[in-house]
């Protein structure tokens, strides 16, 4: 898994791209989200829009850094979620814990 | 003195260590054992999402990390069906007394994988030996759907 990152009015894109299923790449994700909570920052979006897949550790992450970011004050959201992780998040009834959005615009403007 | 385990592949069976550095290697393996299937994008994944929590679940809770011990994972392509073994050399464990994890606390970080690939693969079947490891047998049923 490849991480690049932007940011658009204050709120931090991350963008992981290819399979996150654990391992050191995994880690990756996991590690920024307190890194980027340590610089205060704190509106993120994860953009899933080249995520191939992602596994239960790949969904732990992504709950690890939820919690991370509603320990210290800010939001993390999902955006442009693929068929098959929205299964994932579907069957695990994870769609109720995050907020998700069909675009980066539209998660973007979502945060007040 | 028992030397640290290394990768080794053999015709559909691939041995790795228990080091969750080695899931990108099986799950190149699975792709490259399944590639000339019918099988679609979406049961790919299944299988590949599959795979992989199974792997991680016998290398960390099987094994507990120990590079001595190795998980073996066989892919056999059956007409009509995939079907793949995951064993591990542990202790061997109670699938029946896995938590649901959509029950409960939601928030929790781990827990998911047994009942993700319950519920991705068409059939899952447990091997238990106590002291002597666990094979998951799970199976994908090609279905006749386009690529």
């Amino acid at each position: 898994m490849k991480l690049s990152s932007r940011e658009v009015k204050g709120v931090i894109i991350l963008e992981p791209k290819g399979k996150i299923m654990g391992g050191p790449d995994s880690t990756l994700l996991h590690d920024q989200f307190h890194d980027l909570v340590q610089q205060n920052k704190k509106k993120i979006i994860v953009d899933l829009s080249k995520v191939e897949w992602m596994n239960s550790t790949g969904l732990g992450i992504l709950i690890s850094g939820l919690t991370t970011l509603k320990n210290n004050q800010g939001e993390l959201k999902l955006a442009n979620v693929t068929d098959k992780i929205q299964s994932l998040l579907a069957i695990t009834k994870l769609v109720t814990v995050f907020e998700s959005f069909d675009s980066v615009d539209e998660a973007v403007a979502s945060f007040k | 003195m028992v030397s640290m385990k290394k990768l080794v592949k053999k015709n559909n069976q691939i041995k790795v260590p228990s080091d969750l550095d080695y899931l990108a290697e099986v799950d190149k393996f699975v792709e490259q054992k399944l590639k000339k299937t019918t099988l679609n994008k979406s049961q790919l994944a299944d299988i590949a999402i599959s795979v992989t929590e199974a792997v991680t679940n016998a290398m960390l809770h099987g094994n507990k990390k120990d590079p001595h011990k190795e998980v073996t994972i066989d892919v056999e392509v059956k007409p009509k069906e995939i079907v793949i073994t995951i064993q591990d050399q542990g202790n061997g464990f109670d699938p029946d007394k896995v938590p649901n994890p959509t029950q409960g606390d939601l928030i929790k970080v781990a827990g998911r994988g047994v009942f993700i690939y319950k519920t991705l693969m068409d059939k899952v079947e447990f091997f238990i030996k106590p002291h002597q490891g666990t094979t998951v047998k799970m199976v994908k049923e090609i279905k006749p759907e386009t690529k």
